[in-house]
């Protein structure tokens, strides 16, 4: 009798244990979801119904017509902040552009160096890794104004080369340690054996190495690829025109024009934060893992 | 000789190499046919061991030199030549003039109010941040360890505002605070809080808070991330021992959790008080450093200094200054590292 009643206090507990979790992580998401719809549900507004007081929580007359508009500029509606419209495709294609070949470029470097620093055993090792982590550390508002003043010289401002080549100023730091991290938890034994199997080299990368360590190569791309889609700071001050603007300087270009209507703007930032959050939640597995292994993101 | 980093302890990072039984040599498919294998002559075999030489110096480097060269023309110069031009008085505005000043621009700006202004303002800025964000990270991250219904949905949410550029996020924040239609005074207004909608972002005060409060929404899911890794490698044994000897979880938080997490968490406060320091988009697109200065940082100052101003001399030493004071948080962070033992390679 004593132990039955011990028992079902222990279920009364457990199940208010659960209620308490359940409704703290309730508040988790609504914590996290709520500017975010906010802003989703304003971009398939009218303008009018974005502007009343109090605010419409749920559209009442949902539409398509902003993502429309963004879409095709020359169509009726976008008479106002039309200019700015205009300017949306072009840069997202820069942004995939730009983004795409920071991606790349660091897979390719920071799998070279990460594979040395994981592998190899010489002289000047950890000072080259303090080289590398250090140079993550430097603040990009102190590199920018000389990274400007060379890339004036030079004449290459407002181009697409120069933004993916400050890029890796912060991305391959972190791309380097990331894969060295993860050769490091690839046994090398398993190289070993393809020597032994008679492997050539080029047959041991190809064969073992990258598919083996793939996981960790789409991480450190994924990764260079979101830090070079949101940049901003960068962007703004290296490019001017639709040459090379990338999509965050449209969007913040919307941002700070009063003239804008605001529904046009929600639908373009959702635009800005859809590649970012596919991959995000794509790739979830491998973030958690990269940023928890890679600790050196700021 | 791998020593074990945190991608050994985490356990999907192992499971990685589960398409290839690694076992022992001897159970490694062979990835040339045995048909192959006949073909290839012994003498191949032994010159091709002899290509895992994991002492070669120069093949070391060679690996190395793309990401030396980037790292050395890229950030390396440009600091050299940043502390250079801030010994300069150089302004694109009379772009003639590049007079050597030596020391001139560090003490014109030491002796601004403007630089102590936006210095204070760093730091309440920084402080603010960070302790709302590791508070708010660990809270999360306690819940998150915690198996419940839907937890599993949560902890793939808490992902969403990480994926969000700055850009978006402060134009987002932008219209929650809205003066005149804005989603934070509809809230208070309709919940009977404030009588009146007001204007957050024309307040210094509640400018500066709607400031934090917007990046602390963007950078809390990092600090969750990592300290929910730390927490998972807690042993559960602990806990069970714990049990048995009684005690609140008050004083398993105190005695088990806290010393477990303490390193992860300096990492947190350190990296989150380096991208506060640098953080500029957001202010970009919020506030512009306003109303007045209330929201000029040092990063924001810089800008201004530099790209308004085009007195590129003294922009370049408000530059190092920051650069400085992140130097020496990070000197920090790498002690935390070292002694985690993430640099024994």
């Amino acid at each position: 009798m004593r132990a039955q009643s011990a028992k079902s206090e222990r279920g009364l507990t457990s199940r208010w244990r659960t209620i308490l979790l359940m409704s703290s992580g309730a508040l988790v998401v609504l914590y996290v979801l709520a500017p975010f719809c906010w802003l989703v549900l304003t971009s398939f507004m009218h303008e009018r119904d974005a502007l009343t007081v109090p605010p419409q929580w749920i559209p009442t007359d949902m539409t398509f017509e902003n993502y429309i508009a963004l879409f095709n500029p020359t169509g009726m509606r976008a008479f106002v902040g039309s200019r700015a419209a205009e300017q949306i495709l072009p840069s997202m294609v820069n942004s995939l552009v730009v983004a795409g070949a920071t991606a790349l470029i660091n897979v390719v470097i920071g799998a070279l160096a990460g594979y040395s620093l994981a592998r190899i055993r010489f002289p000047g090792q950890a000072s080259l890794l303090l080289l590398y982590v250090g140079s993550r550390m430097v603040p990009g508002i102190a590199l920018i104004v000389p990274l400007y003043l060379t890339v004036k010289t030079y004449g290459l401002l407002d181009s697409r080369f120069a933004l993916v080549s400050t890029y890796l100023t912060f991305t391959l730091p972190f791309s380097i340690w990331l894969l060295k991290n993860y050769f490091q938890s690839i046994p090398r034994d398993i190289e070993e054996a393809a020597f032994v199997d008679g492997c050539t080299w080029p047959q041991m990368l190809t064969r073992i190495l990258v598919p083996v360590a793939a996981p960790g190569l789409i991480a450190a791309g994924m990764f260079a690829f979101m830090t070079a889609w949101s940049d901003y700071l960068f962007a703004v001050i290296l490019t001017s025109t639709i040459v090379s603007k990338t999509l965050p300087v449209v969007v913040a270009g919307f941002a700070t024009d009063v003239t804008t209507e605001r529904t046009l703007m929600a639908a373009s930032g959702v635009l800005a934060v859809i590649p970012p959050l596919v991959l995000a939640f794509m790739f979830q597995k491998l973030i958690v893992q990269g940023l928890s292994s890679g600790a050196v993101t700021g | 000789m791998h020593t074990p980093t945190i991608a050994h302890r985490l356990p999907s990072f192992e499971g990685v190499c589960k398409h290839f039984p690694l076992k022992s040599t001897r159970g490694v498919v062979p990835l040339v046919s045995a048909k192959e294998q006949k073909r290839i002559p012994l003498h191949r075999i032994r010159s091709s061991r002899a290509r895992v030489n994991y002492e070669s110096s120069p093949f070391a480097f060679l690996l190395n030199a793309p990401a030396l060269i980037v790292i050395l023309v890229l950030v390396g110069y440009p600091i050299v030549y940043s502390a250079w031009v801030s010994l300069h008085k150089y302004s694109l505005k009379r772009p003639r003039v590049f007079d050597f000043v030596g020391l001139t621009n560090y003490l014109t700006i030491l002796q601004s109010d403007e630089f102590w202004s936006a210095l204070w303002i760093t730091v309440v800025f920084t402080t603010l941040v960070v302790t709302l964000v590791s508070a708010i990270g660990l809270l999360i991250a306690l819940l998150l360890n915690e198996e419940f219904p839907g937890s599993g949905l949560v902890r793939c949410l808490i992902l969403l505002p990480w994926a969000i550029p700055p850009v978006v996020n402060g134009l987002m924040w932008q219209w929650i605070y809205d003066a005149k239609v804005g989603a934070l005074n509809g809230l208070l207004v309709g919940l009977g809080l404030i009588g009146e909608y007001r204007g957050w972002l024309s307040n210094p005060t509640s400018a500066l808070l709607a400031l934090v409060w917007a990046d602390v929404w963007n950078t809390v899911p990092l600090a969750v991330i990592l300290l929910l890794a730390a927490l998972q490698r807690i042993p559960a044994e602990l806990y069970d021992a714990a049990r048995v000897d009684g005690g609140g979880a008050l004083q398993h938080f105190r005695y088990i959790t806290l010393p477990w997490i303490a390193q992860p968490l300096l990492i947190v406060l350190i990296l989150q008080t380096i991208s506060a320091i640098r953080a500029f988009d957001i202010i970009y697109v919020l506030t512009a450093g306003g109303p007045g200065t209330a929201t000029t940082t040092l990063s924001w100052k810089t800008y201004l200094t530099t790209f308004d101003n085009l007195d590129f001399g003294t922009g370049n030493a408000y530059a190092y200054t920051i650069s400085l004071i992140t130097f020496a948080l990070a000197l920090g962070y790498f002690r935390m590292l070292y002694r985690k033992g993430e640099f024994e390679t």
